[in-house]
């Protein structure tokens, strides 16, 4: 019964989103998240005609639109990291350095190891050792966006906040959900795409624009000079303290 | 273990979420310009003279001659508050410098990856010494601050003498099995 009503809210909410993004434009201007939106209706439906037709066939549905699902996010991830970033070549830099080290560090400790690349190892073991890879690579964004104060439109933040919290929620319920028993992970997991979809609610109602940065490009030779000052107060600043406790 | 780990990464996730939430939501309130200068404000360090006072036992020592214990308790008080206000500001500049460096160089196209984590790590450092600072003068007091380093300074010192020692044993024993 719980079930069904996390099954049916799901759907009516995500079609009120796309109605929504397709009403203000704001489809056009985030397609990709907006194209997600529509595969996960898609998979919602697919997956309740089979499970009344033939819970065998859904099983396999399920899989399969769940890791289509699964791809289809971390070009969400991407768009974000597109559209946020567009104005600033250096923190996209950082960004793309920063991804690169996290996918590393996931292929480096998956291999060798863990049980989550092998493939006598279960779809959800899989799908937690991926989903783990995903909130890695949206954690150190998010760092990312905060050290360097990355301003944020609404509808960006909206989309970012909810689909990390999806994420987020998503790790910690597969870290605890059994495939035997239908406890609270289990609907959980079934619920954190809703509390996704009432922050992408709030934030995608209408178009919001971001803002803009105010400041001119710096010249190409001016990093060093600013790195250098930076280094240099941090060191003095360092040296004040020593100077100070050991009096 | 993967679990572990899953787990530390969802938690750390959701926590981060909820600093950028909090952040996007201060920033949406703090439309209007903030009239009054505080502590964050700082830009310039407090004067060492003025520093190295609140720090210096002089002035206890001067108080506890009085042999009133009322006194004693409020200029500790005092002190202690005092103190604290200058981590707070100390700890603020930092946050300043690395803003400042952060806003000024994130649309720069040749932005050096490596200087950028030594500069985080830098800043790391820093407010990871602000916060050590800050728990030593709430549990001690500022005017044993200045002991405690000294103590950590020696024992730092001990430690270094000790592993030189160590080395140049192990060294010697390889030196002679080496020989043999």
């Amino acid at each position: 019964m719980l079930s069904q009503l996390i099954w049916w809210s799901s759907i009516a909410l995500e079609i009120a989103l796309l109605v929504g993004g397709l009403r203000s434009r704001l489809a056009n201007r985030f397609p990709v998240f907006y194209g997600y939106v529509g595969f996960v209706v898609l998979q919602d439906l697919v997956s309740f005609f089979a499970f009344e037709w033939s819970p065998g066939v859904y099983k396999g549905i399920y899989w399969v639109t769940e890791f289509a699902g699964l791809a289809i996010g971390s070009l969400v991830v991407f768009e974000i990291c597109k559209v946020s970033l567009a104005a600033y070549p250096g923190t996209a830099r950082m960004a793309r350095n920063a991804l690169a080290i996290v996918f590393l560090a996931a292929v480096a400790k998956g291999f060798p190891t863990s049980a989550g690349w092998q493939p006598t190892s279960t779809a959800l073991e899989m799908e937690r050792a991926l989903r783990t890879v995903q909130a890695a690579a949206i954690l150190a964004l998010v760092a990312l966006f905060l050290v360097y104060s990355i301003p944020f439109g609404r509808n960006l933040r909206g989309i970012m906040l909810g689909y990390g919290l999806f994420i987020g929620e998503r790790v910690i319920c597969l870290t605890f959900l059994s495939q035997q028993n239908h406890d609270f992970w289990f609907y959980a997991y079934s619920a954190s795409y809703i509390a996704a979809l009432g922050l992408w609610l709030g934030h995608l109602w209408s178009y919001q624009p971001s803002p803009q940065p105010n400041i001119c490009v710096q010249l190409e030779k001016d990093y060093q000079r600013i790195a250098a000052a930076t280094r240099r107060r941090l060191q003095e600043t360092s040296a004040y303290l020593r100077r100070v406790v050991r009096s | 273990m993967i679990e572990l780990s899953s787990l530390i990464v969802g938690v750390a996730l959701l926590l981060l979420l909820m600093a950028a939430a909090t952040k996007g939501w201060l920033a949406s309130r703090q439309s209007e310009p903030r009239l009054a200068a505080s502590e964050e404000d700082a830009t310039e360090p407090c004067p060492e003279e003025f520093v190295n006072r609140v720090f210096s036992r002089r002035d206890w020592e001067f108080v506890r001659g009085l042999k009133a214990g009322s006194i004693e308790r409020l200029f500790e008080q005092e002190r202690k508050r005092v103190a604290l206000v200058w981590v707070r500001q100390t700890s603020a500049m930092v946050r300043t410098v690395v803003r400042e460096h952060a806003q000024a160089t994130r649309q720069s196209k040749n932005l050096e990856f490596s200087t950028e984590i030594n500069i985080f790590a830098q800043f790391l450092m820093l407010m990871g010494v602000c916060g050590i600072l800050s728990v030593a003068i709430q549990i001690a007091g500022p005017l044993w601050l200045g002991d405690l380093a000294h103590f950590a300074q020696r024992l730092a010192q001990r430690v270094a003498k000790l592993q030189e020692s160590f080395q140049a044993g192990v060294l010697a024993n390889t030196g002679e099995a080496g020989s043999a």
